[in-house]
């Protein structure tokens, strides 16, 4: 018993439990069962985020100060996060051991564990996103793993689950725009593990390399008793991070792992407090001119991406964010593109943006209301949002009502009746199902009763309905629930949203945001 | 932890270095933890209603004098000369401008109509002021105003502009980002968009103004004249325009006020028009409450009951000023 | 190396030397104590997770099974609304049956034309183009609606709205004979010449010289004010050089000339005096004023007059009917109280009578009849009529 009780073995047993624990939170991010889970609890414990968004937002969102709670590991043992916490990490650790070299000649197995100068490309990626943070984008929702995790999870994998298995995981099939694409870059990074093994935690991942150069200061550190090693190298069969602990250890590749200490016949090797860094590499080796080419690369992405306009002057109609979002540039500063939002929302309106808020908002969730429609009485997208580019906002925040009844509802756009393919307007045929939904009261939808003649002679009675831009708060039941489906009679646009004081619809001349006009309200 | 206790001390690290390594590593633990917890964000906003962080004036007002006057009348028939002995009576423009201030001097250029029409503020009525806070020693002397419609062309045809360059004056246009909201607990205003660009240098203030008969508010004089420096669609505040005047007495605490009784708007004002709206009073006055002021103006030069002049009552009930001039301490001259 | 595929599965590695994976037997105690702490530590989070899950607001989750149902009253009388896709294909079009409207109750909806009201009066039009030499533009016509003009005339603006003024336009000429001199030209069209007139006349200035170009107008030391048709036209100059003056004469004139004369509904309104008048309190009465059946058309003002308020009317009809409606009048008035007669003033005849406390003076001037009504004092009312008459208030 007492030779199971090793370092390996407890970190096994970790990677077991916070694996579980991170599919057990992306299940039960759901209306059924979500309850009182801390489902953003990896992304709130991921240092990175609230590093990045500190740069951009310059504050410590909520419950991004837990990522104080892993700096201290960090600071005392190295990157224990990537392999005994992170999800993705450990994902691609139980790749490896699936299909990689586990089989393979004990030689090559060595061989692909040695440390390669392509993996320093991590830290020039993490420079390019922090460069990027300062310019004032926040980019490192690309490739930080605990969100390429999340939302490959939430837009391809448990889609995918129910497709196969019909409402195992929603209700009804759940879609997403643009699912594919993370579907396959998914895939790639699980699939690279066949070539290099922890491909993705080894050469791109940015998570690795913030706590790589904090790890530098570690205090505990594998040391290799050079009088007891006899350089058969077999420490290296196993080791995950490719830290060379058959020569210099390079602390900042080194994930703890413990398979070294385990591999090695001679006993050589410990994991020592305050080792001697003579047979130590440091530091992270990164050439000085990729860190000054990443740099360019991450201020070259914010400059270009918001010279694109995009979220500016010329921004897309179809941009309507989310209930409680921060005003555009706001939400560009604080989004990780998580996509925690899309997991919890309940009727699968929150979509991965494309190119529609330009090249920075890729992911960024948008509603789309052909799929769904923003449920009044829903705010579970703040609730679940990591880093409050979505803010927690009440129910009664977001309908204005009780205490907030003076300063209005939160609209999310306005809808517009496109008359041409309008019912009643256009097609002789009776129809409100615009009105009936409409779930505000008083309605922002209302109509007027006309008698016309129809083509055959006959007069028929219509209601034409009508909408009162002063009480629509965007929430697009009604184009949901447009009987003409492929482009409704009435659509969603982001003008009027209340978040942003320049994209408000002014009506009766009122100064934009100055002053709330009361009157128009009592109408 | 395998700490073998047979390592050779050459492997071992030094004590300096020991502890130059574990304060590094608890340096950046407090570092980080200082930091994170310095800009903790713990609450929520609802995003797009949250209270506009508004501009707040300066008080530009000079502490009351217990021996010189507050207000002075100055009775003559020419701009400068006139002028001259009201400042004077008050003390001289060195009371009130320093060798170095930057003043803002504010005009009444809501229209674009000759001067002789007494609907702006007269060109001479300017010049004349500028020329005194030259004298006085001011640096820069700016002049600013917001007319609705065609700012080039009310400057213009009102004579501003030429008094503008004849004196070197700086005259400061309403451009698009010359405005921003203000933050006041008035009683009407309270965030409404202002034209700050003007006062970002000032460090005095004086309003010129004509003392003019309105349709709306009775009279438009020294406290109606800030009316110029709203933004946006103002014109919503007809509705409420007494309550609003007295809101200028809050939102302006200028260091001077002028009226310029020389020509004055008796009837179909703001805009007037007619030559035979206007009569000469050939009176100028100064002082440093725009109510006592305009209590004057109201009575004496538009001869008016002042009962009738609600906003005066406001202002004088809110504290924002002394509508009983005469018990204040003025002095009356001839020119 | 020559590796051969081995059969036994895992763990068997290829390989000449094939050797077992190299295992650990020597623990040290520290690393099993800090094993089993971090297993405990484990457990301790999945307790506090779990304990977590419990602590929640059940108001957040309630999606209310109505929420797709309107919250407000249900919509009333609409016709039936269109069934799901699957339905509807195959429904031919006889299933939908129009209700019968009845005939009288919404004649006035029955056309698509309700989108289309009529347009509000457009920010633009035609350019105000004075062929005229001497003068040249100083730039574009402005355009403004009743809702816009107060970004010209600021707080005068109430004033014309209270007038139904439906546009303005106005533009800046240079006088070319007096460089720096200009003359602003502004004509406000209103809803009717009634309008227009009203407007003008509270504006008046009473030291202005008549116009002889143009009835309604008269022109002051620096410009013109007349109304033509439902036009108000001011013109201004810029200051009293005798060119600039010219310039400003020969633009009121060719104004007056351009625009179309039309006084409809004016007739009356025109003779009430603008001296005294107290601010909007004219009206118009079609018929029956003052109980009288033959006063029909008539305006009504009120005045200060000598420290006291008088009400005055006047109708312009034919003299036939107005001497009728004088005529009956009096008698109405010997009737019912004490009239007498006064002497002529100036080519009218007047009565005064006294009913039921109150006085009236009314005369009779050719095709006009009016007076003072329900005064006071008779004195007052006596003096106020022949002031009138006599050309004393205007």
């Amino acid at each position: 018993m007492q030779r199971l009780l090793t370092l390996r073995n407890a970190r096994r047993v970790a990677q077991v439990f916070f694996f579980a624990l991170f599919l057990f939170f992306v299940f039960v991010t759901d209306l059924r069962y979500l309850k009182g889970y801390p489902v953003s609890l990896f992304l709130e414990l991921d240092p990175l985020v609230g590093f990045a968004t500190a740069i951009t937002t310059h504050t410590v969102y909520m419950g991004l100060i837990w990522g104080l709670l892993l700096i201290l590991p960090t600071l005392l043992f190295g990157r224990i996060f990537c392999n005994w916490i992170c999800p993705y990490g450990i994902l691609h650790h139980f790749t490896g051991w699936l299909i990689g070299k586990r089989r393979a000649e004990e030689r090559e197995r060595i061989e692909s564990n040695r440390y390669k100068k392509l993996y320093s490309l991590k830290y020039v990626i993490l420079i390019a996103m922090i460069a990027a943070a300062l310019g004032g984008t926040l980019q490192i929702g690309w490739l930080d793993p605990i969100a390429l995790f999340h939302r490959s999870m939430t837009t391809v994998i448990l889609p995918a689950i129910n497709l196969f298995f019909p409402t195992s995981i929603y209700v009804r099939q759940y879609f997403h725009v643009g699912a594919w694409a993370i579907g396959f870059i998914l895939l790639f990074f699980v699939g690279m593990n066949v070539v290099i093994p922890r491909f993705f935690c080894r050469v791109v991942c940015p998570l690795g390399a913030f706590l790589g150069t904090l790890s530098t200061l570690s205090l505990w550190r594998i040391d290799r008793d050079v009088t007891k090693c006899v350089d058969c190298d077999l420490c290296l069969k196993n080791c995950e991070g490719a830290s060379d602990p058959h020569t210099d250890l390079r602390k900042s590749e080194c994930f703890v792992c413990f398979n070294c200490i385990e591999d090695c016949p001679e006993d050589a090797l410990s994991f020592k407090f305050m080792p001697s860094l003579k047979t130590e590499v440091t530091a992270p080796v990164v050439p000085r001119r990729r860190l000054f080419l990443g740099t360019l690369v991450g201020l070259g992405f914010y400059a270009f991406g918001r010279t694109s306009g995009a979220s500016d002057r010329n921004y897309d109609k179809a941009v309507i964010r989310p209930p409680g979002s921060l005003e555009e540039k706001g939400f560009l500063d604080a989004c990780i593109k998580c996509d925690q939002c899309l997991r919890a929302c309940p009727t699968n309106v929150l979509q991965p943006a494309v190119m529609e808020s330009g090249i920075e908002g890729i992911w960024t969730p948008i509603l789309n209301m052909k799929i769904g429609f923003c449920e009044v009485n829903c705010t579970l997208c703040g609730e679940v949002c990591p880093t409050g580019a979505i803010q927690p906002i009440s129910i009664e925040e977001k309908t204005g009502t009780g205490k907030f009844a003076a300063q209005g509802p939160v609209k999310l756009g306005t809808a517009f009746f496109d008359l041409g393919r309008c019912l009643p307007w256009s097609m002789e045929t009776p129809c409100v199902v615009c009105e009936e939904v409409c779930p505000v009261s008083p309605k922002a939808i209302y109509s007027h009763e006309v008698t016309i003649t129809k083509r055959d002679g006959n007069p028929i009675t219509l209601r034409r309905p009508y909408v009162d831009p002063a009480l629509c708060i965007g929430c697009g039941i009604c184009e949901h629930e447009c009987p003409v489906t492929d482009e409704a009679a009435i659509r969603v646009t982001a003008i009027g949203e209340t978040r942003s004081h320049d994209r408000r619809l002014l009506m009766d001349g009122g100064v934009t945001g100055a002053t709330p006009d009361l009157e128009k309200r009592d109408r | 932890m395998a700490n073998d206790s047979s390592q050779p001390p050459a492997n071992q690290v030094d004590r300096r270095e020991f502890l130059w390594r574990l304060g590094a590593a608890g340096a950046l633990l407090a570092g980080s933890a200082y930091a994170g917890v310095k800009l903790w964000e713990p609450g929520h906003v609802v995003p797009g209603f949250q209270k506009v962080k508004g501009l707040q004036l300066a008080n530009y007002a000079l502490a009351p004098s217990t021996i010189l006057p507050s207000m002075a009348i100055a009775h003559g028939t020419d701009h400068e000369k006139t002028i001259r002995a009201a400042l004077g009576a008050l003390g001289g423009m060195g009371r009130f401008i320093q060798r170095g201030d930057v003043v803002m001097l504010k005009p009444n250029v809501a229209f674009d109509r000759p001067p002789a029409l007494a609907a702006t503020t007269h060109p001479d009525a300017l010049r004349a002021v500028a020329k005194l806070a030259f004298e006085a020693g001011a640096s820069q002397v700016i002049v600013a105003d917001n007319p609705i419609n065609s700012p080039v062309g009310c400057f213009f045809k009102s004579g501003i502009t030429a008094v503008a360059s004849e004196m070197n004056l700086d005259l400061i246009y309403p451009g698009s980002n010359s405005f921003s909201p203000l933050e006041l607990n008035g009683e009407i205003l309270k965030n409404w968009t202002f034209f700050s660009e003007p006062f970002k240098k000032a460090t005095k203030v004086i309003g010129v103004t004509p003392c003019k008969d309105h349709n709306l508010c009775h009279a438009s004089m020294t406290m109606k004249n800030w009316y110029g420096l709203l933004g946006g669609r103002r014109n919503q505040f007809h509705q409420h325009i007494h309550s609003i005047v007295s809101d200028f007495a809050l939102m302006m605490k200028p260091t001077l006020v002028i009226l310029d009784g020389m020509n004055v708007l008796m009837s179909n004002g703001p805009t007037g028009g007619r030559l035979s709206d206007v009569k000469p009073m050939n009176t100028i006055v100064a002082g440093t409450d725009m109510v006592a002021v305009d209590a004057y103006g109201y009575t004496h030069l538009l001869e008016r009951d002042l009962a009738e002049l609600t906003y005066i009552h406001k202002a004088h009930d809110r504290g924002l000023g002394n509508k009983n001039w005469q018990d204040t301490l003025y002095k009356e001259v001839q020119a | 190396m020559i590796p051969f595929l081995s059969l036994k599965g895992l763990g068997k590695k290829p390989g000449p030397a094939s050797r077992r994976d190299f295992v650990r037997t020597k623990i040290p105690l520290g690393e099993n104590i800090a094993a089993g702490a971090i297993l405990i530590l484990l457990v301790v989070i999945g307790i506090v997770i779990g304990w977590k899950g419990t602590q929640f607001d059940p108001n957040l989750y309630s999606v209310r099974d109505g929420s797709l149902e309107a919250t407000a009253a249900p919509v009333v009388g609409k016709s039936q609304t269109v069934r799901p896709s699957s339905e509807v294909a195959a429904v031919p079009d006889q299933a939908i049956t129009p209700e019968k409207p009845t005939a009288s109750e919404t004649p006035s909806e029955s056309s698509a034309e309700n989108t289309s009201s009529t347009p509000p009066p457009a920010a633009t039009g035609e350019p105000l183009e004075i062929g005229l030499d001497g003068i040249k533009p100083m730039g574009a016509t402005e355009f403004y609606t009743s809702d816009t003009l107060y970004e010209k005339i600021d707080g005068r603006a109430p004033a014309y709205q209270n007038f139904n003024v439906q546009q303005m336009r106005c533009r800046t000429f240079s006088v070319v004979a007096a460089s720096g001199s200009y003359v602003d030209v502004s004509e406000y069209r209103f809803d009717s010449p009634l309008d227009a007139f009203g407007m003008f006349a509270s504006e008046r200035d009473p030291k202005g010289k008549p116009t002889d170009f143009v009835t309604d107008g008269y022109s002051g030391e620096m410009g013109y004010f007349f109304r033509q048709g439902p036009v108000y036209v001011q013109i201004i100059a810029s200051d009293e050089k005798p060119e600039t003056i010219a310039a400003a004469t020969a633009i009121a004139q060719n104004r007056a000339k351009a625009l179309p004369v039309d006084d409809t509904g004016i007739a009356g309104r025109r003779e009430l005096p603008a001296a005294g008048m107290i601010a909007d309190s004219v009206t118009f009465v079609a018929d029956n004023a003052q109980g009288q059946s033959t006063l029909k058309n008539v305006f009504e003002a009120k005045y200060d007059f000598n420290g006291g308020q008088l009400p005055f009317f006047i109708m312009v009809a034919s003299a036939a009917d107005a001497a009728k409606a004088w005529e009956s009048y009096q008698k109405f008035c010997g009737n019912f109280g004490q009239a007498e007669a006064l002497p002529d003033v100036n080519g009218a005849k007047i009565f005064r009578a006294q009913i039921f406390g109150k006085w009236k003076v009314i005369y009779l001037r050719d095709k006009e009849i009016g007076g003072v009504f329900d005064a006071a004092d008779g004195d007052k009312a006596r003096a106020f009529v022949e002031g009138y008459l006599l050309g004393k208030m205007k």
